[in-house]
Parts: structure tokens; C-alpha cells; sequence
């Protein structure tokens, strides 16, 4: 098998070569993200916890439910803790384009209810104790450089303080998670600022709650837990709905509409598109080796060698651009995480997704060869020489 | 092959063109010996080529035997007839046929891949046949950067590079100027002569058949008459 021809063929037309190997590559990263989308999204929902419920309106997750509900909701039987969790949606005034999350949450059940995560810089119970404090992600913190005693202002959009000016939240305590389901890009602030604020004319906003959390005692079904806490309102005066913490990012990540589905639809197309565009260079590649065709198949070279240039051409082509889209993809995974990580912290190129970018884009080197490759083997030498006069 | 003389038997070859067969070698007997440089001649059509690529496995009969040494190529598979073909034969074409991408040394070495040397006597081979046809300080060049007689001798020496017993030449002087191409003449009459080649070229040219030793006309796909240049009036 002369190899070095392998080699030079591709070398012999650089431009067209170079530019398949960027097609693919940029195909190859393009499927791993995507992939990495749906992995993400998958493992959000996955790895969610079994004894956590999610109480919501049952018209809207933009709707809240009433303040009053968490002493109803704390009568329900099996319900061991409830920690309220409020959208805040503001902006943090350094960098009013970039975007993290903030919740107000109620500091002690939010610490029980959530042992994933560890408060590995400052003080968890500094937290507690300032009205004013929050903690935020390791992520956030690095990306922002905040450190512990500092200052965040966020300017409020949904909630706008009366004085116009930011609110202020003191860095009590940065936190790592253990589970994808939680990311490490989030603030996280005592309700109880926001209600205060509220209360005393500090800040105008809507009152209630957007989800209440409630904690699952152990050895309580949280099937009838889930039942009893939407009977509890079922006669009004505002209904809800409860689900499962998995269910509930299950819905959330659906708000976009069918995400993996869009996913798959869309990686399909990159992958017809690139094979099409592999499989014109590789046929074109095949014409115009007509003549070197013949002249191997005079000097001796057999039908199935001739055949196989052509394909280990097509798969080097395609493994050159997969190992080019999936080392970019490597290389530009934090900064992609720095990015989707609020929206799906289990995002993550991952060696199955690697591996897939990598065999479907020589999956579409074989058979792009092979087209080309039967045309090579199937030709006659006398046939494969006239063709040039 | 231990023996390179060529018998032809009965050799018929038609091709379909327009709905009509036309009989291109039609029951063709020919011998001819081992160690001597045969010109073919006939007009267009006359069943040269096509006689070529017979003898050297190329193309297949419809019927008829073709034998070179103890070999019937008319029996052997595909995959047999290339085997054969780079033990015992060398091709030299008209248009060169160089493999554009490789240097002339990488072009020579080309069929010695098919052999059992290692990278480094491949490599010595194709250095000796290329100094044979008198390029030595040409081997790293490519096709395209090579004039149209050197591109002729690297094809030359890419024949003679596995060392085969039988040269076939279809049109190898058609390219090329008068000067050039009793160059090539007298080197193809140089290996017939001093390596004892048998050597059958097909040409329009009277002035390039007067190197062979012998000269055959095929007319219609027949054997036509056969000259010997080596008898007094006709040697060179």
C-alpha cells in the first residue's frame, strides 16, 4: 500500500484539503455541542434530587403563590423543611450584559434541604446572620473576582429599590456543588431582605413567592407528599402544582420548547450537510485520480488497493478534522461552561460526546471513500488510462 | 518468467461502436522471441493497442490465447493478472504517465512497493535505474518541474525498475521532438541491446521503427507482414 501517496494526494491539492478538514472540524465541534446540550440538559434532570418537591403555581412559574401558603404547605404531612425560593432578576452593575442568576432563599432550610452544596470560602453562618449577605458560585466569583467582606451591587429590574440606587450584598461565603443540578453561578440572598425592603417602603416590587421547596422527611413517599400538598389548594385560593425537583427542571429546560429533539434535528443537518460536502470533494478527488488509477493498476497495484487510497484519503481527511473540531471543542469547554453553566450546569464535553463527534465524522469519511473507491476498483485499467486520451 | 517468448493464438477482441461490432484482433497468430525489440506498426484501428494491452494483461480476450514464457495470461484472474503484470512486465506510454504529486525517485519507486525489498533497497533501485536513463541529479524533482524527454526516461526507468523481462511502449516518442525522441529511441535500443529486454512499441513513426529489430504490421486486426531491420539493408 504506497502510503506516502495517501499523504501527497492530500497534500497535492492543500487548499481543497485544508478546507474539508475546517468543514469537518467546524461540523465535528458543532455535534459536540450540541451533544453536550442534550447530555447537559439530560443530566440537570438526571441527577436531581428524589426527596426535594417543587411547589409552583399550577397557572404559571411566572405567577407566585402567597406568602401565607409555607404555613399550609408546613402542615402537610412528610414535609421536614420548606425553603422558599424567589427570582430576583437583576443586573449587577459592573457588567450589566453579562447575566448569572439570583434567588432569595431562607438561609436555614436552604442549608439542610441542599447538602450538595459547601460553603468552601468564608462563613455559611455569617450569611445567616446579615440580613444583607448572600453567597455566591465559585464560578461567579472567580468570573467577577469577588472575594469575602465585598460588596455586590445589583441593580433590581423586578424589584427596584425606592432610593434608585443598587442593592447591596455582602459576600459572606462562596460555595462549590457537588450535583450538576445545581450550578455555581448563582446568588443566592436571604428572602427576608427582600420582604423587609418590601415592607418598609424600601423597594417596590411583587410580593409572594415564585416556588416553595419542600423537603421530603425520610421515610415519607414523596408521591403522597406531592399529592396532599396540591389537594391542600385544590378549592383555591390560588392552585398549585407540585412536582418533582427532576420534573421541575424537566419542565424548565422544556419552557424553550423540545430542546433535544431540536438538538438532534439540528445535528442531523450539520451532518448531512458536511457528509454532502465530503462526499463532493472525495468523488471529485476520485475523477480527477482517473489517470492514477490506471497507471497504478499497470504497474500491478490491485483493484481493492487502488480502492483503499481513496477511503484511508476520505478518513484521514475526516480524522484530521475530527481531531480539530473535538481538541477545539476541548479547548473551548470553560469558557462555554462560564456561559450555559447557570442554564445547565451539567454541561460538559465529555468523552462520549467526544467520541461521538469523532466516529460519525469518520463514519462520514468511510462511505464518502468507498463511493469513490468501488467507481476505483471497478474500473478497468484500460478504460481508467483512455479516459486522458 | 524465465523465458519471455511471446505466442499469440487465435486472439480475437471485438468491441461494440454504434450498434456495430467491429473486429479489432480477429484470430490473431503471432510469435515472437524473447530479447528483441519489436516495432509495431498499422494504421488507426489496425488492433495495435488494444494487442498491447492483451500482452500486457491489461485487457482480456474474447477469445484466444495469449502466452508470454510458460505464462497463458488468458487464464488468470484480475487480481493474478496484476501480480504478473509488476514480476514481468514495464509499461512506457505515450503521455508519460507520471504520478504528478510524487518526485521522479518516488515515481521509480512505485512499483518496487510490490516487491519484497525493504524501503532502503527500493530506494537504491530506483536510484540505479534512474542513473541508468542518465538522471541522477534529476530524482527529487517533480513531473511538472521535468522537461518532456526526462518525464519519458523516469517512465523508462519506472519500467525497467523491477526488472522485467518484457517492455511495452505504446506511442513513447508521440510527445516529443525529433532530438528528444531518438534519444528515448536509442535508450529503449540500449536496453533491448545491453540488458537483452524484449521490447514490443507500438508507433506511427517509420524513422522510430527502424530502432527495432523487427517490425510488425497488423492491418484490420490481422497479422500483416513482418520486416527485419536486422538483415543487411535494413540495420542500423
Amino acid at each position: 500500500m504506497p502510503f506516502h501517496l495517501l499523504f501527497r494526494n492530500l497534500t497535492g491539492h492543500w487548499l481543497r484539503s485544508l478546507l474539508t478538514i475546517l468543514s469537518v472540524a467546524v461540523a465535528v465541534f458543532l455535534i459536540c455541542v450540541l451533544h453536550a446540550v442534550v447530555t447537559g440538559l439530560s443530566r440537570t434532570v438526571e441527577t436531581a434530587s428524589s426527596n426535594r418537591l417543587l411547589v409552583q403555581s399550577a397557572v404559571s412559574l411566572y405567577v407566585d403563590l402567597p406568602l401565607a401558603y409555607q404555613q399550609k404547605l408546613a402542615s402537610v404531612p412528610g414535609v421536614e423543611a420548606i425553603c422558599k425560593w424567589q427570582w430576583f432578576g437583576g443586573r449587577y452593575e459592573q457588567d450589566k450584559g453579562g447575566f448569572f442568576a439570583q434567588f432569595g432563599i431562607d438561609p436555614d432550610t436552604f442549608a439542610k434541604s441542599y447538602p450538595e452544596i459547601t460553603v468552601t470560602e468564608g462563613s455559611y453562618e455569617e450569611f445567616q446572620k446579615t440580613r444583607t449577605a448572600c453567597i455566591v458560585g465559585a464560578d461567579l466569583a472567580s468570573k467577577y473576582g469577588w472575594k469575602i467582606g465585598q460588596t455586590v451591587p445589583i441593580l433590581g429590574t423586578i424589584y427596584q429599590r425606592t432610593d434608585g440606587q443598587p442593592w447591596q450584598f455582602l459576600v459572606a461565603g462562596i460555595y462549590e456543588s457537588s450535583t450538576p443540578t445545581i450550578d455555581q453561578q448563582t446568588l443566592y440572598f436571604q428572602f427576608e431582605y427582600l420582604r423587609e425592603s418590601l415592607e418598609t417602603g424600601g423597594a417596590q416590587g411583587p410580593d409572594g413567592i415564585g416556588v416553595y421547596m419542600l423537603k421530603v422527611a425520610e421515610g415519607h413517599d414523596p408521591v403522597e407528599v406531592q399529592r396532599a400538598s396540591d389537594a391542600l389548594f385544590e378549592n383555591g385560593p390560588q392552585r398549585v402544582q407540585t412536582t418533582t425537583e427532576a420534573e421541575f427542571n424537566r419542565q424548565f429546560v422544556t419552557m424553550l420548547g423540545d430542546v433535544p429533539t431540536l438538538m438532534q434535528m439540528v445535528g442531523s443537518a450539520v451532518l448531512f450537510a458536511i457528509f454532502f460536502a465530503v462526499l463532493n470533494t472525495m468523488i471529485m478527488a476520485g475523477r480527477e485520480r482517473t489517470k492514477d488509477i490506471g497507471i497504478l493498476k499497470a504497474l500491478g497495484f490491485t483493484d481493492a488497493t487502488t480502492a483503499l487510497l481513496l477511503i484511508g484519503e476520505s478518513l484521514l481527511l475526516c480524522a484530521l478534522g475530527a481531531a480539530l473540531g473535538a481538541g477545539l471543542g476541548v479547548a473551548l469547554e470553560p469558557a462555554f461552561q462560564a456561559t450555559v453553566s447557570a442554564m445547565m450546569p451539567g454541561f460538559g464535553f465529555d468523552k462520549d460526546t467526544l467520541l461521538l463527534g469523532t466516529g460519525l465524522a469518520l463514519a462520514i469519511g468511510l462511505v464518502s471513500g468507498v463511493v469513490p473507491g468501488i467507481r476505483a476498483a471497478r474500473l478497468t485499467t484500460v478504460a481508467a488510462l483512455k479516459e486522458i486520451g | 518468467m524465465t523465458d519471455s517468448r511471446i505466442d499469440i493464438r487465435r486472439l480475437t477482441k471485438t468491441y461494440q461502436r454504434g450498434g456495430e461490432t467491429v473486429h479489432v484482433l480477429d484470430e490473431l497468430d503471432l510469435g515472437m522471441e524473447g530479447g528483441t525489440f519489436y516495432a509495431l506498426m498499422g494504421p488507426s484501428g489496425s488492433g495495435k493497442t488494444t494487442l498491447l494491452n492483451m500482452l500486457g494483461g491489461l485487457d482480456v480476450p474474447d477469445s484466444g490465447d495469449v502466452l508470454v514464457g510458460d505464462e497463458n495470461l488468458s487464464q488468470l484472474s484480475g487480481n493474478e493478472l496484476a501480480q504478473w503484470r509488476s514480476q514481468n512486465v514495464g509499461f512506457v506510454f505515450q503521455g508519460f504517465n507520471l504520478l504528478p504529486v510524487l518526485t521522479a525517485r518516488e515515481n521509480v519507486e512505485l512499483p518496487l512497493l510490490l516487491t519484497p525489498l525493504s524501503k532502503k533497497e527500493r530506494r537504491a533501485q530506483a536510484e540505479r535505474a534512474l542513473a541508468l536513463v542518465g538522471l541522477t541529479d534529476r530524482m527529487d524533482h517533480k513531473p511538472r518541474e521535468l522537461s518532456g524527454g526526462q518525464e519519458q526516461r523516469v517512465a523508462i526507468a519506472r519500467a525497467i525498475a523491477t526488472d522485467p523481462a518484457l517492455i511495452l511502449a505504446d506511442e513513447p516518442t508521440g510527445d516529443l521532438d525529433r532530438t528528444t525522441a531518438n534519444s528515448i529511441l536509442e535508450l529503449l535500443q540500449r536496453l533491448n541491446r545491453e540488458l537483452k529486454k524484449t521490447i514490443l512499441m507500438v508507433t506511427h513513426d517509420p524513422e522510430a521503427a527502424g530502432y527495432a529489430d523487427k517490425v510488425i504490421h497488423l492491418d484490420k486486426g490481422k497479422l500483416g507482414r513482418i520486416e527485419d531491420n536486422r538483415k543487411p539493408a535494413g540495420a542500423r
